[in-house]
This record gives C-alpha cells, sequence and structure tokens, in this order.
C-alpha cells in the first residue's frame, strides 16, 4: 500500500517537476531541454501581457472570492430567518449555480449579457448628456460576476453548515445577559464561522484563479492567466509561462506553510 | 425579491436540519419590520447575484434555443424546435461524455481510496498533515499547465521517444481516448481522495476494532465496516468528479487532439467556430438537464448505500 | 474566380447588418472603458515619443505601449516584433487562430481586442458587410506601394474602389508527408485520404476548419473546393466520417505534431510546407493534381480595434519591403510585392513549394465567401468533429 501511495504522489508531482524544470530551460521552447539558464524568469516578469494577464487573475480572483465571502455570508445569515418555501428556492438556485457545468455559466452569460448590452448601450447613449456615454461591456466585471456565481454558492453553503451547528445555549445565553443582537452577532456568531467564510473565501479564490472555460467566453478582451497560457500553448509555449506558474506555486507553497506555521502557533496540537 | 415568510416556524421550515432559535438569537428586540428589513438586506446581494448572472442567463439561452442560426453565423430570432430535433447529430459526443465521465470517475476513485485510506488510517500521525497539503498542492499550479506537462510526456519527444531509445518505434500515446482517461484521473485525484478522506477520517476506529475482536478477517472488515461507512464520502468525490466531468473542455482538447469529443467540445465549437448559438444554447440546456438528473440519481443511490447523507467537503 | 465571393451570399443583408450591428455596439465601448478605468491614461503617459516610424502621418500620434494581432501559427518572425517595439515602444500580442470562421466568431461576438488582423481573400466582403472592419486610411500606410503588388492575389481587399485590407502574401493548401514514415510517393487527394487510411493510419491530421478540410474531401470525388451541393457535400461527409478513426488529430496547428514525429501526414498550408521542409528536408510539400485551393492572406483592422494608431504603425511598419522580406524568410510563403521579390535570396524564388509548376497552379481554386459562411458545411464540419 506505501509502494503504491509513493507511486500515485510520484505520478501527481511528475508534471510539476517537468513543469518547474522547464523554466529553468536556455532554450526557446518548452519542449526541448538544451541547458539551464534563469533567464526565463527576467523575461517573463517583463512580459507586458504575461504580467497584465497575473495581474488580472489576481485583482478578478481576489475580488470575486471577497464579494462571494461577504454576499455568501450574508445570504447565509438570512436564509436561518426565513420560512421553508423562501429557503427551498434559495438552496434550488445555489445548488444549480454549483452543478450547472462551467462550460454552460461562460456561454449563457455570454448570451445574455451580449444581448443586455445591446439594449442598455443604445440607451444609455439616447438619454447621456455628453458625447461619451458609458458604455457596458465584457471584461473584468463579468468575469468576476460569474465566478463569484459559484463562489459565492459555495460559501452560503459551507457557512450554512457551519451555522447549524452552532451553539445555540451560547447564543441564548448571551442575549439572556441583555447583549444586543450586534454585538451577539460580533463577540459569538462571528467567530464561530469565520474558519468556514475563510475556507469558502480560499476555495473561492483558487477556483477563479485557474478557471479557464467560464473567462474564455466572458473575458471580452481582458486576458486571464489561463486564458494567457492557452493562447500560449496554441502559438507555442515559451518557458517564461513555466516560470511563472513556478513563481505562482512557490508562492502558494509559502503561503500553505505560513498558514501552517499559524495555526500551529495557535494551537500547539492540531 | 422574494420576502422573508414568517407565517411558518423556522424550526419546521429547515426540514430539520437546522435547529431552532438562532433567528431569535438575531433579532430578538426588534420589531417585526426591522427583522423583515434585517432579513432582506441580508438576502439581496445574493439575491440579485442569482437573478441577474444565473436566472437570467438561462432564460436567455432557453429564448435562444428556440431561434435561428442567422445566415452570416449567431442568432436570428424565431421559434422553432429545429435545434432540439438536431441534438441527435451530436449524439457521439453526448454518448462519448456519458461513458468517458462515469469511466473517468471510477478510474479516479480507484486510485484515490487507496491514497485517501492510508493517510487516514495507516499514515503516521506527524506525515499526515504533510501528506495532505501534498495532494492539495497541485491546485496551485494551473490545470492548464499540468496537461500541458502530460502533452509533452505523452507527445513524440516524451515517452516514445525514451521507448524509441529501447527499440520499441512508433509508440503513439497522445490523441487517445486513454490519454484522455489519464488526464482526466490526474487533474480530479485531489477532489477525489478529500471528501474520502474526511470520511475516513471520522470513522469511529472502535468499530474496526470490534470487527477484528468478533473474529471478522481483515478483508471482511474492511468490506464489512470501513468501506460501508466511507461510502457517502465515494459518493461525494465521485457525483463532484462527474458533475465537472460532464462539462469538461480542456483535457479532451489538450490531450484528444480534437479527436476525442466531450460534449464540453462541441458547446465550443458551436459558439467559437460554427456560430450556431441557437443550437449550442439547445445543447447547454440539455446538459444542465442531463447534469441535475445524474445528480439526483447519484444522490439517491448514496442515500440508499449508506442511509446517511453525503458528507460535505469542509 | 474572385467574382464568385459575392455570389450566393445568403442574403437578407438589412436584417443581418442589423443585426451584427447590435452585436457589435456591445463591444466599441472597449475604449471608453479604458478611459474610464482609467487604463487609458496609464497607457497615455507610458506611451513614448517617436520619430522613427518612416512615414511622418503617425509620428505625431499617440501609439500606446501595447497591442495585439490575430494570426495564424508559425505566421511571423518574433524578431519582427521585438523591432517593432524597439523602434515604437509597442509591445505586440500574437494571438493565433486555426480557421477564418474562429476569427469571424469572434469579431461578431465583440470585444475581440485585437488592433490588426489577417484574414483571408474570402472573408473580407462578409467582414464589410457586417461592419466589422475599418476602410483603411491609406494615408497612413505610406510604406504600402499598390503599383508593385501582383494584381492577380489583390482584388478582394477592395470593395466598391474602397480598400479594406492589403495583401500580406499568397500560398496553396496542400499536405505535408513525412517521407521516411510514409515512402510511397503521393500526389492527390485521393491518396491522401486513402493513405490516412492505410499506412498513414494514426498519423494523420486535417486542418480544424471546414473550408480546407471539407473542401479537400470534396476534392476526393473531383468536386469543387467550394461545393455547396448537398449530394457532393454529403459524399464529402461519407468520407470524412469514414477516415475519423484513423486521424491524429483535427488541428490546424500541426507543426509540433510533425516535428515530434507524432504525425506523419498533414493537412498543410504553403508556408508550414516550407518552414517543414526547411528545418526537416525529408517532409515533403506536395499539392494534389486534382486541384484544391489557393489563397491570399490579407492584413485589415477591426471596426473596434482598441488601439487603431498602433494598428495602422505595425501594419506601415509590415509594408516596409526590408521588414516584409524578413517576415518572408520566416514565414515562407511567396509575397505579392515586387519589392520584396526584389530582395529574396535566389533559391526561395525558385523553390517549388512556394512557385508550384504551372499545371499544379492551374486547377487551384480561391475559396468563396458562401463557402465560408454555408451553415450547411458549418454544421457539416461540427458533425464530422464531434463523430
Amino acid at each position: 500500500m506505501r509502494a503504491f501511495v509513493i507511486a500515485v504522489f510520484a505520478f501527481l508531482y511528475l508534471p510539476i517537476a517537468l513543469v518547474v524544470l522547464f523554466s529553468f530551460n536556455a532554450g526557446h521552447h518548452a519542449s526541448e531541454f538544451t541547458g539551464f539558464s534563469e533567464q526565463w524568469y527576467g523575461k517573463a516578469l517583463s512580459n507586458p501581457f504575461l504580467v497584465e494577464a497575473l495581474k488580472n487573475s489576481l485583482f478578478i480572483a481576489s475580488t470575486s472570492a471577497l464579494l462571494a465571502a461577504f454576499c455568501g455570508t450574508a445570504a447565509a445569515l438570512g436564509l436561518q430567518r426565513v420560512g421553508a418555501r423562501t429557503r427551498g428556492v434559495f438552496d434550488a438556485l445555489l445548488g444549480a449555480a454549483i452543478v450547472v457545468p462551467g462550460v454552460v455559466i461562460g456561454i449563457s452569460t455570454l448570451v445574455a449579457l451580449v444581448q443586455l448590452f445591446a439594449v442598455v448601450n443604445p440607451f444609455l447613449a439616447s438619454v447621456w448628456p455628453t458625447d461619451q456615454p458609458p458604455r457596458l461591456a465584457l471584461g473584468y466585471g463579468s468575469i468576476i460576476a460569474a465566478h463569484g456565481l459559484f463562489s459565492m454558492a459555495l460559501v452560503t453553503m459551507i457557512v450554512g453548515t457551519r451555522l447549524s451547528s452552532l451553539d445555540r445555549n451560547l447564543i441564548e445565553a448571551s442575549s439572556d445577559l441583555y447583549a444586543t443582537p450586534l454585538t451577539t452577532f460580533r463577540s459569538i456568531v462571528l467567530p464561530q464561522i469565520m474558519p468556514a467564510v475563510t475556507a469558502g473565501f480560499l476555495l473561492a479564490f483558487t477556483f477563479s484563479f485557474d478557471d479557464f472555460i467560464i473567462a474564455f467566453f466572458v473575458a471580452g478582451a481582458q486576458t486571464t492567466l489561463p486564458i494567457y497560457v492557452f493562447a500560449s500553448i496554441r502559438r507555442g509555449v515559451t518557458p517564461e509561462i513555466n516560470a511563472i506558474a513556478t513563481m505562482v506555486l512557490a508562492a502558494s507553497v509559502l503561503l500553505v506553510l505560513l498558514a501552517q506555521w499559524q495555526l500551529g502557533r495557535r494551537k500547539p496540537s492540531p | 425579491m422574494s420576502g422573508p415568510d414568517h407565517k411558518s416556524d423556522p424550526g419546521n421550515a429547515t426540514g430539520g436540519q437546522l435547529p431552532a432559535g438562532s433567528e431569535a438569537a438575531f433579532s430578538m428586540r426588534g420589531t417585526l419590520l426591522r427583522k423583515n428589513l434585517m432579513t432582506a438586506l441580508l438576502l439581496a446581494p445574493a439575491t440579485l447575484w442569482l437573478v441577474v448572472f444565473l436566472v437570467l442567463p438561462f432564460v436567455a439561452i432557453a429564448i435562444f434555443s428556440v431561434g435561428e442560426r442567422a445566415p452570416e453565423g449567431g442568432y436570428q430570432a424565431a421559434f422553432t424546435l429545429a435545434q432540439y430535433a438536431n441534438l441527435p447529430a451530436r449524439a457521439t459526443a453526448f454518448w462519448n461524455t456519458m461513458v468517458l465521465a462515469p469511466v473517468g470517475a471510477f478510474a479516479c476513485l480507484l486510485v484515490a481510496y487507496p491514497v485517501a485510506y492510508y493517510l487516514a488510517l495507516r499514515a503516521p500521525e506527524r506525515w499526515r498533515l504533510i501528506l495532505l497539503a501534498l495532494v492539495v498542492i497541485p491546485f496551485w499550479t494551473s490545470l492548464l499547465m499540468r496537461t500541458y506537462a502530460w502533452m509533452y510526456v505523452l507527445g513524440g519527444r516524451g515517452i516514445p521517444a525514451l521507448l524509441a531509445y529501447v527499440g520499441i518505434e512508433d509508440v503513439r500515446l497522445i490523441n487517445t481516448p486513454g490519454a484522455v482517461l489519464l488526464g482526466i484521473v490526474y487533474g480530479y485525484l485531489p477532489l477525489m481522495i478529500l471528501p474520502i478522506y474526511v470520511s475516513l477520517e471520522r470513522l469511529d476506529r472502535r468499530l474496526l476494532e470490534a470487527s477484528a475482536d468478533l473474529g471478522a478477517t481483515p478483508l471482511s472488515t474492511f468490506f464489512g465496516v470501513t468501506l460501508r461507512l466511507s461510502l457517502p464520502g465515494v459518493m461525494t468525490g465521485f457525483s463532484l468528479v462527474m458533475i465537472l466531468l460532464l462539462g469538461e473542455y480542456l483535457i479532451p482538447t489538450l490531450l484528444g487532439g480534437g479527436k476525442v469529443f466531450f460534449i464540453g467540445n462541441a458547446l465550443v465549437d458551436l459558439f467559437l467556430q460554427s456560430r450556431n448559438w441557437p443550437f449550442g444554447s439547445a445543447i447547454a440546456i440539455t446538459l444542465v438537464l442531463v447534469s441535475v438528473v445524474v445528480l439526483i440519481a447519484a444522490n439517491r443511490i448514496s442515500a440508499r448505500l449508506s442511509g446517511a447523507r453525503r458528507v460535505d467537503l469542509i | 474566380m474572385s467574382k464568385s465571393y459575392r455570389d450566393g451570399l445568403p442574403i437578407s443583408p438589412e436584417k443581418f447588418v442589423d443585426q451584427l450591428m447590435r452585436l457589435k455596439r456591445g463591444s466599441i465601448s472597449r475604449r471608453d472603458f479604458l478611459g474610464l478605468t482609467g487604463l487609458g491614461v496609464a497607457t497615455a503617459v507610458m506611451a513614448r515619443e517617436l520619430g522613427i516610424m518612416p512615414t511622418p502621418a503617425f509620428a505625431a500620434e499617440n501609439l500606446g505601449d501595447r497591442m495585439s494581432i490575430a494570426t495564424w501559427p508559425n505566421y511571423h518572425d518574433p524578431q519582427t516584433f521585438e523591432n517593432f517595439k524597439a523602434e515604437t515602444g509597442v509591445a505586440v500580442e500574437v494571438n493565433v487562430f486555426g480557421s477564418n470562421e474562429e476569427m469571424l466568431a469572434k469579431l461578431q461576438a465583440g470585444g475581440s481586442g485585437w488592433s490588426l488582423f489577417v484574414p483571408t481573400n474570402y472573408t473580407i466582403s462578409t467582414y464589410k458587410k457586417l461592419g466589422i472592419i475599418e476602410p483603411l486610411d491609406m494615408a497612413k500606410l505610406g510604406n504600402f506601394d499598390a503599383s508593385k503588388e501582383d494584381a492577380r492575389f489583390t482584388a478582394e481587399g477592395t470593395i466598391d474602389g474602397t480598400i479594406y485590407a492589403v495583401p500580406k502574401n499568397w500560398g496553396t493548401t496542400g499536405f505535408a508527408v513525412n517521407t521516411k514514415k510514409l515512402a510511397k510517393p503521393m500526389s492527390s487527394w485521393k491518396e491522401f485520404w486513402d493513405t490516412a487510411m492505410a499506412e498513414g493510419d494514426g498519423r494523420t491530421m486535417v486542418h480544424d476548419y471546414q473550408l480546407t478540410t471539407i473542401g479537400n474531401a470534396l476534392k476526393y470525388y473531383g468536386y469543387s473546393f467550394n461545393s455547396l451541393k448537398q449530394d457532393e457535400l454529403a459524399k464529402a461527409e461519407e468520407l470524412l466520417l469514414k477516415v475519423k478513426p484513423h486521424l491524429f488529430a483535427v488541428s490546424s496547428d500541426y507543426q509540433p505534431s510533425m516535428r515530434a514525429g507524432d504525425a506523419w501526414m498533414t493537412m498543410c498550408w504553403t508556408n508550414d510546407g516550407a518552414q517543414l521542409h526547411r528545418d526537416i528536408p525529408e517532409i515533403a510539400y506536395v499539392l494534389g493534381k486534382e486541384g484544391g485551393e489557393i489563397w491570399t492572406d490579407f492584413y485589415a483592422i477591426p471596426k473596434d480595434a482598441p488601439n487603431k494608431p498602433a494598428g495602422y504603425a505595425l501594419l506601415n511598419y509590415l509594408m516596409n519591403p526590408k521588414v516584409a522580406v524578413k517576415e518572408h524568410l520566416a514565414n515562407g510563403a511567396p509575397s505579392i510585392d515586387a519589392r520584396v521579390n526584389a530582395l529574396l535570396p535566389k533559391e526561395v524564388m525558385d523553390n517549388p513549394i512556394l512557385y508550384p509548376a504551372a499545371d499544379l497552379l492551374k486547377p487551384l481554386e480561391f475559396g468563396a465567401a458562401a463557402t465560408l459562411t454555408d451553415p450547411g458545411r458549418a454544421e457539416l464540419m461540427a458533425r464530422f468533429k464531434s463523430a
């Protein structure tokens, strides 16, 4: 069994090792190793399109995850206060947001937004006082919204599960002691659901940062890192891409270690 | 916006899943009006989001799916069921998806189960967290890059070149169903390991001891106790991977060379190449319906098998 | 031949243009969006002064610091864009596509983000009709000299006296064969398809493009490359479905697979054929004796181009014969510009891959606009791919 587990880990890490190895390739292609060089790291960081794609991805992932964490938590709290019918409708919609395949989310959002813009933009143009009316278009907004949809549903479910296992006695005790609802929320509820909110945020960030198919449809002229990588695969991957991927990997491993270390400090026996 | 419905008792309202009382806790001293307003405010952003980016798009593709392809491509208003009638033209893509999705999920399960079992029940305590982190870390390298690495490994300069070196010429690995299957197992393995790990980790070890004490062989303990009790995790992982595979596009594109065609590929093709938006919309709606049916079926099966609810990831 | 592009366009033009204007409107907003988000200001601040460009017309214009071009796989000398960046400060992002349909789909959906792209001859009338390409401001293209262009290849860039696109190069569509793996000499499309199902089993690639893949399947039976006839297309589909299980891949980017030795035979454009043969001599380029396609690729600028000044600047730069000659050496397709031909080495001008014998050229057909937009062919291709 141990041998099998080791083999599976080797299987998981072989491609990652290759990605890292080729980031140090001296040659121009990510397909033939011709010697050792770290030049591609410099080249990657001075490629304006690659850097912009990375920045876009970071911006989109953090914004959509933050919005999702906020709206999802609010919704989970709100859902505790409504009746069966409302809750049923919400559960169905949230479930749909999670189950509907990304490719369908991307396509349907594209179709709806293109139609919506075709109506809204002429309207804006006709009522706007100046010559330069604002124009809605696909871009950051549409990617953030489409990514956030799935993420928000995820956060609502995770936080909802957590809320339902809250210790009621604490809450009752709190209000018996004349704490205002807000105080009760801040000092009792929030700390207890925070781990779930954080987990939801992280999952949302990871999902958005790595998503290709939804952004592929709704990005308009914007580029995210996965879109850039996909385009690179079509035009021939240079080790620049490997360099960026390696840097992202290193950064996330560092974050994991940091988080572990923090956790370890807070409670000695995890 | 759907108004908060306070007529029913919140305890019953949630089908027993949610214990009563939290409502009272949050707004005990508020008037009914303030309470309703607060609930509405809490639910407003999510409602808006769900309506604009889930319901509206779905209505849009439903309308498109009864339209016509405009002469140069795109959409043209009409009312016809021709798009749905044309669905059999993509029967092969549906079939491929319907076969490769469960086969892929099952292959994933076969690889994932022993790993999850080892992590949860056999691995030394101090290694457990590290090994778990090692399962998750691949998620943070772009799936695209990792799949691209497989393109290299399976392509002519990778394994086939090594085989040619030892005298086995002209082996072809890439652009085969096998390559796509490998990509699927690779890409979704962590998603399968985690829920199984969670359910095995929660397993009451005294049951295993009891089983052994009662003279069961390790094998019958495994099938009689361990496997049975980890079924909810297995079903969660299985349906999660299935759902993702039903809409898969990247892996068949990169490792299947446009030859192993999933319904996701057919969809992308209809929107980005043959520009038949109405037919694409009809396929998208069909795919969603299929996904829902699959998920409900998986839920039923899992409920029947284990008599328990599914395990959540967190 | 080029007359035919106007025929057979499935028409209700008003309705169509109307529809597409609506789509297009959604996308024009990109510039305003840039302005609103402050990105426009950022680009303006970062833009550099120029004085190096050969034509003074854009020296005064603000070129920004980046633009993107949509083109074909392995179609340019990467050094060209490096040099352009060094001279103007504008970095060029290269997006590659596998078919004109893909480019059309992207432009139709709006917000492509390209400031220059490389459409093929038969697409230009459709783009013009849909109102998604810009009539070119020739004052900004001082390096272009119409009198030096070979008129056989330039006509479709001009519609009703207005120039919408200027030519890049012409070429043919044949197939490339790795003669070490497939030694049997081949000279026809019939042999191509038959070999794909025999010795080339699992090693043959066809384009991910209905125009060429269906067109060359039609050639198996000797039908026109541009056929829209039901019965002829049905035969082509039958052949394609029969070949499908034997293919290695359906992809327009076949160079990597040919170079790695995964694929042994592929449908192939002149430029790729020339590049492959140059680097790997055993890869031969073959024109089917039944005929097939002859084409011209053009440069055009989308109406919603986010950085038109840079699009014009790059186009004018590429029209400079000294630049173009390097492009042709890298790309391998034959030039249309007599000034460029004068600078090309003799062995290029004598290369039979670039300049096939007259009897091979004679049966070739230019693709027609209706061939590109025909819904029946689009759906046939989609069925073939999903089979």
